[in-house]
């Protein structure tokens, strides 16, 4: 009926002119909606450049101060009993997962890692609390940096940490973690001297995004741990520019002064990047840097061939090797109808089996097998040899 | 030998009652202060540990640092807890999972003492009470000092509110005369409680404590914006914007200091600044910006609120007391002026601009504050300005024209002990500048406002 009440021909052409009218009139209202942002960001920019230069220096100073007062102690953590180096990357995985789920700042993930870092140099973690601890971390920063909304609820968290712990726990280890680190929370992150070190340059997003990946990276690492966040994030600037062959900073600049051993460390470090790291970081929102670092130390072990002498046998993977693959320890598939799709990492092992005598063996009740240093295959990213540092000829060519 | 010295350590114990007497200073060990203090803070106080110590000489100190963990693996687990019982069994009274004290019964003596736990407070009555806090007036059972007590009750769903984190952290950080000091932290089954420096009043009280319709005179008035500055200074300079300035939570004491308290809606901001939220600022001292609905504010949201309180302790008056955001914008701009892109370049673009205001033409802030100093109200021109840019910084406004009195009585302690003595000759219940404090509070007897112009404090 109402298709037959409608005038036929008139109103057909009527409608498409007023559709096209509405359409232009869409199309003003959206570019002056554009407009007017822009408008306000170059505002909010000027505000900030006023406050940058009335208390810059100011606030530069009290971040370098706060920076050591809150720097984690590497030996503390060393000494921990029941945690170890090689559960840290599986810790730090989870994290990265659950800080990319609920979409909190880049700044509170390097907070997380900070009070939890400062957590284990204090107080002795078990290993079954190990996760709890990291999670507790997380909703800590996310509550002093990040919106209202965003923060994760202790459902939430509990959810993602399958179900591992009561409510009652996350509150519990909420307040200890608070009150061990004395609530000395305002921890300036790599991220935050990041921010201060670009503040005069170009808006460049790949170079940030590109120094994020590298700083990120360094966290699975202990040999940053006790680094201060203002050297790395100084180093990772310069080499993330290096890597995209940017002009690097004016000697003037308070970023060029970064310390050129960290920087070699740091590049050190890029070739067994986590994988869920290296996932989080190849979106095209980030500028696909993980691609790009990969295709950059391509092209660097290209070089590093043709300028030395394949040794015989070739420098290729040894077929040999293949034959290991099915029992290298491998993240285990844990719960796999975990919600959210996340992997929990296997901190709480069903047997004391799991680990013995520092090597970890297969779960589902596979033997250990005795592997050496030397004949691991890459695929292995958490091994031990993951924070020995290569021979100093195995540099890429850059530094 | 002994023998003495045995009944000496007794006798010196015996005496030493905390309850009673208070602590004996410490003994100077270096020549400089400074060392001292430093010295001080590295020394546990031997309260702490008083209830799990057996009976010790009050001169022996405990172990400086909480001891963490042997760093030798293979120490003697036995040994190792003797030494360092009472460390053990508070750590253990503090790690989580364990099970905790029975609660419902009365507090123990030992409790009593522990500085840690709530019943060491006499709780008084009750100071105000905000939107997820609750604050008492408390005394130090052991000291007899006063305290403020903030309650905040815990939701037991989602941990420590985010306020609480953010206000205690923060408040770890600024350490400054014009910010209220944070004592320490007490938790509860269900409740925090932080502990302040307990101050007399707040300014809004102590406004109306005054007779003449709480109004407050000048002299105290260019203290209090000095200390206010001041204070809002030192927050900006340890990135921290405080968010919420109003007369109620700015602490006033009866030695005439102002302090900066409620860093609930304190944050941290980074360089270059970040977006917030714009639902901050009670609504009568929220600036034009935010009201109109950036999100990209900076420091100067704080110098709006400060030049609305500085004209209500002119008047006794909220400068601009709206009931909504779109009446709040309108008192703004029947003094102010309504802005235009030509007067406000940029204006246009903000979230909540609406082209349809009242047309007001900008009124001299001279016509609502007559008496007022021209100097005071070149500041208060500066503070008070509609574009955020134009308004003047805290560090840069403590450096007026009008403080400058002030600080020539700083820099000449000659000269302002004269002044302080003609002050206590002149005023009967005023109150007294002190600790190097600029003078101020003399009470508005017999002199005239207009007596002194600006610069000089007109005593005579």
């Amino acid at each position: 009926m109402p298709y037959q009440a409608r005038p036929t021909c008139d109103s057909y052409f009527v409608d498409s002119h007023e559709e096209r009218a509405r359409a232009v009139r869409e199309e003003e209202r959206e570019h002056e909606r554009y407009f007017k942002r822009q408008t306000q960001k170059t505002i909010g920019q000027n505000l900030s450049e006023m406050d940058s230069e009335a208390y810059g220096a100011d606030i530069l100073s009290h971040m370098e101060k706060m920076e050591i007062e809150t720097l984690p102690d590497v030996a503390s953590i060393e000494i921990q009993t029941e945690i170890q180096w090689y559960m840290r990357p599986y810790l730090l995985d989870f994290l990265i997962e659950a800080h990319t789920a609920f979409a909190l700042l880049p700044e509170t993930f390097f907070l997380t890692i900070n009070l939890l870092d400062r957590y284990c140099s204090k107080r002795i973690v078990y290993k079954r609390h190990y996760q709890l601890v990291g999670s507790a971390a997380l909703l800590i920063a996310a509550k002093y940096g990040d919106r209202k909304e965003r923060v994760p609820t202790i459902r939430e968290l509990k959810c993602m940490c399958c179900n591992l712990y009561d409510d009652e726990m996350f509150t519990q280890m909420e307040w200890h973690v608070l009150q061990t680190l004395g609530w000395n929370i305002g921890h300036p992150t790599i991220d935050s001297f990041l921010q201060l070190a670009l503040e005069n340059v170009m808006y460049d997003p790949e170079v940030e995004h590109m120094t994020r990946y590298i700083s990120e990276m360094a966290l699975f690492h202990k040999d940053f741990v006790s680094k201060r966040p203002s050297d790395m994030a100084r180093a990772s600037l310069a080499l993330a520019r290096c890597i995209l062959e940017r002009p690097q900073a004016l000697s003037s600049d308070w970023a060029a002064q970064y310390d050129p051993q960290t920087l070699l460390i740091l590049s050190q470090q890029l070739h067994q990047p986590s994988q869920v790291l290296s996932r989080k970081y190849s979106t095209s929102q980030v500028c696909r840097v993980s691609m790009k670092l990969e295709d950059f130390l391509a092209v660097q072990a290209s070089i590093n061939r043709r300028h030395v002498p394949p040794p015989t046998p070739p420098a290729e993977k040894p077929v040999s090797h293949q034959s290991y693959q099915p029992i290298t320890p491998v993240k285990q598939p844990y719960l796999p109808s975990a919600p959210n799709g996340t992997m929990t990492p296997p901190i709480t092992p069903n047997t004391d089996a799991y680990y013995v005598g520092g090597q970890a063996c297969m779960p589902n009740g596979l033997p250990p097998t005795p592997v050496s240093i030397g004949s691991q295959p890459p695929q292995n990213q958490y091994d031990s040899h993951y924070y020995r540092l290569p021979p100093i000829n195995q540099l890429p060519s850059m530094i | 030998m002994a023998q003495p010295n045995h009944a000496n350590y007794h006798h010196a114990y015996t005496t030493y009652d905390p309850d009673e007497t208070p602590r004996p200073p410490r003994p100077k060990r270096f020549k400089d202060d400074k060392l001292n203090h430093i010295a001080d803070q590295l020394v546990a106080p031997t309260d702490v540990f008083n209830q799990y110590a057996a009976p010790q000489h009050p001169q022996h100190q405990p172990p400086t640092q909480q001891h963490r963990y042997p760093t030798n693996i293979a120490y003697n687990k036995q040994q190792y807890q003797q030494q360092y019982q009472h460390q053990y069994q508070q750590q253990a009274h503090q790690f989580p999972f364990t099970s905790s004290q029975p609660s419902g019964t009365l507090p123990s003596p030992k409790a009593i003492m522990d500085k840690r736990h709530p019943s060491s407070f006499q709780q008084l009555e009750k100071l105000g009470e905000g939107t997820y806090a609750t604050v008492f007036k408390g005394r130090n059972r052991q000291t007899g000092e006063l305290v403020a007590l903030k309650e905040i009750h815990l939701d037991s769903e989602e941990g420590t509110p985010s306020t609480a984190i953010r206000e205690i952290s923060l408040m770890k950080e600024l350490k400054h005369e014009n910010i209220v000091s944070l004592h320490d932290v007490i938790h509860t089954d269900n409740k925090l409680m932080l502990v302040f420096e307990y101050m007399d009043k707040d300014l809004k009280k102590f406004m109306d404590s005054r007779g003449s319709g709480g109004q407050l005179d000048y002299l105290t008035i260019k203290s209090f914006m000095y200390q206010l500055l001041h204070g809002i200074a030192f927050c900006h300079e340890n990135r921290v914007l405080h968010r919420d300035l109003k007369p109620q939570n700015l602490l006033i004491n009866n030695k005439g200091q102002l302090k900066l308290a409620d860093f609930g809606l304190a944050r941290a901001f980074g360089i270059p600044v970040n977006t917030f939220s714009n639902e901050v600022v009670t609504l009568w001292y929220r600036a034009p910006d935010v009201l109109l609905g950036s999100r990209t504010y900076n420091t100067s949201i704080d110098i709006w609120s400060a030049g609305c309180i500085m004209a209500e302790m002119y008047t006794g008056r909220p400068l601009f007391p709206g009931t909504t955001n779109e009446d709040q914008l309108q008192k703004i701009f029947r003094l102010m002026g309504t802005p235009s892109e030509r007067s406000w370049p940029g204006i246009t673009a903000f979230p909540e601009y609406k082209p349809g205001w009242h047309v007001y033409a900008t009124q001299d802030l001279r016509m609502i504050l007559p008496t007022v100093e021209p100097a005071a109200l070149d500041l208060l021109g500066r503070c008070l300005q509609l574009r955020p840019e134009m308004r003047v910084g805290a560090q840069e406004a403590t450096d007026h024209a009008w403080f400058r009195d002030l600080n020539v009585g700083r820099a000449q302690p000659q000269q302002q002990q004269q002044q302080q003595h003609t002050q206590a000759q002149q005023i009967g219940q005023g109150m007294v500048g002190s600790q190097g404090q600029m003078p101020m509070g003399q009470q508005q007897q017999g002199m005239g406002m207009t007596a002194g112009g600006y610069g000089m404090p007109a005593y005579q």
